[in-house]
């Protein structure tokens, strides 16, 4: 009897452990898209650009005489020549895979949140954006990038030549 | 839908059914159509590889989006 009466002070007095919420504020942060598909699918998309650079680079290297944009020019000229499907082709290959390749792995890197800050008030609001560092897909943006800035820079500076 | 054609091996993509080999025997055999081609109409042997690995990666491309799409997809955590 004086068993239980102990075993029911010691149940008594036992410290029930407090919740804190602000100390539970890791989330598991999934990403819309698969990392690794991604940037699978990121060098298929990049790779044809990227071989057309080195071809202009290589031309640019054998043709000191001729600029690198020039250089471009030619390369695109010969390959628009006696092809009609290239004209619809070349701008889709060099411009718009890049970009769909910055899309895929934005996608799988990146973790958008909203959250109330204070319980109480609805209007008080935190957006966070976090970002995984993947090696991988951080070098397949820039490089997408890269490619991008490279096509929009030749467009430019043709039609300001051709205007002028 | 799953299709489950193809499983994925680092960069590329390995059929698995009867309808993956299909389409990567498609492409190979556009593949060598293609060097076949090009070959033909060239002057110079730089001037076929030139042309053909162009053509070759697109190739390539399009076969990893078939791939991409019907792959089997890798099974979620939890």
């Amino acid at each position: 009897m004086i068993e239980q009466d102990e075993f029911l002070k010691q149940m008594e007095n036992l410290q029930v452990p407090g919740i804190d919420p602000p100390s539970h504020q890791q989330t598991v942060k999934m990403a819309i898209m698969n990392a690794e598909r991604s940037a699978t699918l990121g060098v298929w998309l990049i790779v044809v650009p990227c071989y057309f650079l080195f071809c202009v680079f290589m031309y640019y290297y054998s043709h000191m005489h001729s600029s690198w944009f020039g250089a471009m020019f030619n390369l695109l000229s010969g390959m628009l020549a006696n092809k009609p499907y290239m004209d619809f082709l070349a701008p889709v290959l060099l411009v718009v895979l890049p970009i769909v390749c910055i899309i895929i792995n934005a996608l799988s890197i990146i973790h958008v949140n909203i959250r109330k800050v204070v319980p109480g008030k609805a209007k008080v609001k935190e957006f966070s954006i976090t970002i995984k560092v993947k090696l991988w897909n951080l070098m397949l943006i820039l490089i997408s990038l890269a490619i991008v800035l490279t096509f929009i820079a030749y467009v430019m500076t043709e039609n300001i030549s051709i205007k002028n | 839908m799953k299709l489950n054609w193809f499983v994925r091996k680092g960069l590329f993509y390995r059929p698995v059914t009867l309808i993956g080999w299909l389409i990567l025997s498609a492409a190979i055999f556009f593949a060598v159509y293609t060097f076949i081609d090009i070959d033909r109409q060239s002057h110079s042997v730089s001037d076929t590889l030139i042309s053909f690995v162009f053509n070759l990666l697109i190739i390539g491309l399009f076969y990893t989006l078939i791939a991409f799409a019907t792959e089997k997809k890798p099974v979620k955590a939890g």
